[in-house]
């Protein structure tokens, strides 16, 4: 195994009530590099995260980021790692300075680091001169902007973004990318969930296509689209059919 | 890397705060509803604490006994007397504006000094309550003249036939001076004592009052804990490095602020409002409120612990606060309760509670006193259960969405 490997998933399970959500999954991610989970709603990649940011017990297999167990030594790996969860996980009624504040304090930010940070972070995701804003008047893509910078407070080495631009305006969809690939750049290793494929080939080195809780192909998004032709016209649509022999909506 | 981890569950508190003051559905509750209610018991209840009417006179008498009840009249501290002439009188009794007016009709000295009372009433209907009483304290004053007048007449005819001569205007004035002094210092006198020391209807309803919407908006307030799992802050802080004895320290500490909040304003504003502690009993009144809200507080975790979804939060809240309210006697006072009523009361908090807050209100009794003492002890010791229960049950994990 190379040296660079930041992350080992190794036959990763869940069973929720006997029904395997994540049924052996296995990936490694190298250090510095942004690493695609594509799949339909319900491939099980959401719960795949999960597991690997130590909030879900895992049924079986284990996860070692940058050389901790998830379950064996879930705080250590805490202080390596941010989360962008699917869902918005902030409060709406605060400020977007005082949510970042907050979570960074819960990092163990003082509340000097804290401000610092939440400024930077707000500079970032460009919303510098919205910081003392309500989050609830915000637009869905500005308020998943905030929900990005949240995961960015503890200055995560690895940063998992889940669908992090379902529901996004263009403006927003372009600023969460221009963050993410700023991140990639200072070192930052990345894992990225999506069901879109041209997000997954723009941002990602390499793609993990998942499908009823299992990896169906791990390869570049040049070489997956390759495999079936003309590579600028190739959708997840395609890849998915061709892999499975199911179309995306009759999936999960 | 400055970690700095004493703070955190300041820090947690802080925040509860802050969502708390922004949220103005519950700031309604848990502020302006109280207040509203006081001032809407103060209404109902202050009203009855004193008669008092308006007297209406029209005054036709030449002589000075006319003078003489009306003044007698005013003295009454339940009547204001408005002395009118008869066509205003009238007037105002064809518009219904008045709807009783006392007349003395023009020989009402005369007839006084012959011992006779004789006062005239004009009214719409009955006269309404007001007027019914004015009259008869205007018929019970004028009834005590001519009894004087009757007096001073025996009296003049007694050292007639003694063959004694007193000028008359000598024994009339001995006899009303007599009277005016047993007036001044009157045989029987009524002493006004209301049982329980103090009447006012705040000082009696403040305590379950407060009792109640402090244990109300606590409770409550597990909904909004509840809520941070079902948003997923929860999780998002299950991926800092905030652990769970933190969390709980942090939402316990909120919600004591939000409590003390609560009790500083409410009764701050019933001291500025009805002026009814000393700065002493304000200070054991506080000290008493901050040791129940610890009672409470702790109440609201395991109410949290114990809830699924914010919904079931809700209706647990709810049922809680109705039940305990009701036993532990917030409205009605159940201290002297007997049976299963009585064993059942000493098991919910609002009555520990309201018992320590009504002696130091209404009995003035200080902190230091044995029955507030076991109020205290009881109150802390259903915080420590609570704990207990809350720190068993309380998961930061939940599988579930
Ligand atoms: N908490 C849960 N309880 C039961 N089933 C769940 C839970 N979370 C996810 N699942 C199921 O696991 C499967 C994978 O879900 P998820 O990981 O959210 O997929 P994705 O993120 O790829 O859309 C789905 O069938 C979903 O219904
Ligand atoms: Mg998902």
């Amino acid at each position: 195994m190379p040296e660079t490997d930041f992350v080992l998933v190794q036959d990763l399970r869940k069973a929720f009530n006997g029904h395997m959500a994540v049924d052996g999954v296995s990936f490694n991610i190298e250090k510095g590099e942004i690493f695609g989970l594509l799949g339909p709603n319900g491939a099980g990649k959401t719960t795949t995260i999960r597991m690997m940011a130590t909030t879900l017990p895992i049924t079986g297999g284990d996860v070692i980021i940058g050389g901790h167990s998830v379950h064996r030594n879930p705080a250590e790996v805490r202080h390596l790692i941010g989360v962008c969860p699917q869902e918005l996980a902030l409060y709406l009624e605060l400020s977007a300075l005082d949510n970042l504040v907050f979570f960074g304090r819960m990092e163990g930010l003082s509340k000097a680091e804290a401000l610092e940070a939440a400024m930077r972070n707000l500079e970032l995701v460009g919303l510098a001169d919205r910081a003392k804003h309500r989050v609830a008047k915000f637009s869905g893509g500005m308020k998943r902007r905030v929900n990005l910078a949240i995961a960015l407070m503890n200055k995560p080495e690895l940063l998992f973004l889940d669908e992090p631009t379902v529901g996004v305006d263009p403006q927003s969809r372009n600023h969460i990318f221009d963050t993410i690939e700023g991140l990639r750049d200072q070192g930052t290793t990345i894992l990225y969930t999506t069901h879109y494929m041209e997000e997954a080939d723009r941002l990602c080195r390499r793609i993990a296509v998942m499908d009823a809780g299992r990896v169906i192909a791990l390869d570049t998004p040049r070489n997956l689209k390759s495999r079936l032709g003309d590579p600028d016209k190739v959708t997840l649509e395609d890849i998915f059919l061709d892999l499975t022999g199911r179309r995306l909506r009759d999936a999960g | 890397m400055g970690r700095s981890k004493a703070g955190v569950p300041f820090v947690i508190a802080g925040k509860e705060l802050k969502l708390f003051i922004k949220d103005t559905q519950m700031l309604f509750f848990s502020l302006a509803l109280p207040v509203v209610l006081i001032f809407l018991m103060v209404a109902t209840f202050g009203a009855q604490a004193r008669f008092h009417a308006t007297a209406y006179v029209v005054n036709l008498d030449r002589g000075g006994r006319g003078e003489e009840l009306v003044d007698r009249l005013s003295a009454i501290p339940e009547l204001t007397v408005e002395v009118l002439d008869e066509a205003t009188a009238d007037s105002r009794l064809a518009t219904s504006e008045i709807v009783n007016a006392i007349i003395l009709p023009p020989g009402f000295s005369e007839a006084v000094a012959a011992g006779r009372a004789q006062i005239e009433v004009r009214r719409r209907g009955a006269g309404g309550t007001e007027g019914q009483i004015a009259v008869s304290y205007a018929a019970a004053i004028a009834r005590e003249l001519a009894g004087e007048c009757l007096v001073a007449e025996r009296v003049k005819a007694v050292l007639a036939g003694m063959g004694t001569f007193v000028p008359g205007p000598t024994v009339d004035a001995r006899v009303s001076e007599l009277f005016a002094g047993s007036r001044d210092n009157p045989r029987i006198t009524v002493t006004e004592e209301t049982v329980g020391g103090r009447p006012e209807p705040v000082v009696v309803f403040l305590p379950g009052l407060v009792t109640m919407v402090t244990l109300f908006s606590i409770t409550l307030g597990a909904v909004g804990i509840v809520e941070e799992r079902k948003k997923g802050t929860l999780e998002r802080l299950m991926t800092t490095r905030l652990t769970r004895g933190e969390f709980l320290a942090g939402q316990w500490l909120g919600t004591l602020s939000k409590g003390l909040l609560q009790v500083v304003f409410l009764f701050g504003l019933a001291w500025v409002a009805f002026r009814i502690f000393t700065p002493a009993s304000f200070a054991a009144l506080l000290a008493f409120g901050v040791i129940a809200i610890v009672s409470v507080s702790g109440l609201g975790l395991v109410i949290a612990a114990i809830s699924k979804t914010p919904e079931q939060a809700n209706w647990i809240a709810v049922f809680f606060t109705m039940i305990m309210t009701v036993l532990g006697g917030s409205f009605f006072d159940v201290s002297g309760a007997k049976g299963a009523l009585a064993v059942l009361s000493r098991l919910t908090y609002n009555f520990w509670a309201n018992d320590g807050l009504r002696r130091i209100i209404v009995k003035g009794e200080s902190l230091t006193s044995p029955a507030i003492l076991t109020d205290i002890t009881v109150l802390l010791a259903l915080a420590a259960a609570s704990w207990v229960v809350a720190i068993l049950f309380f998961r930061l994990r939940g599988d579930g969405k």
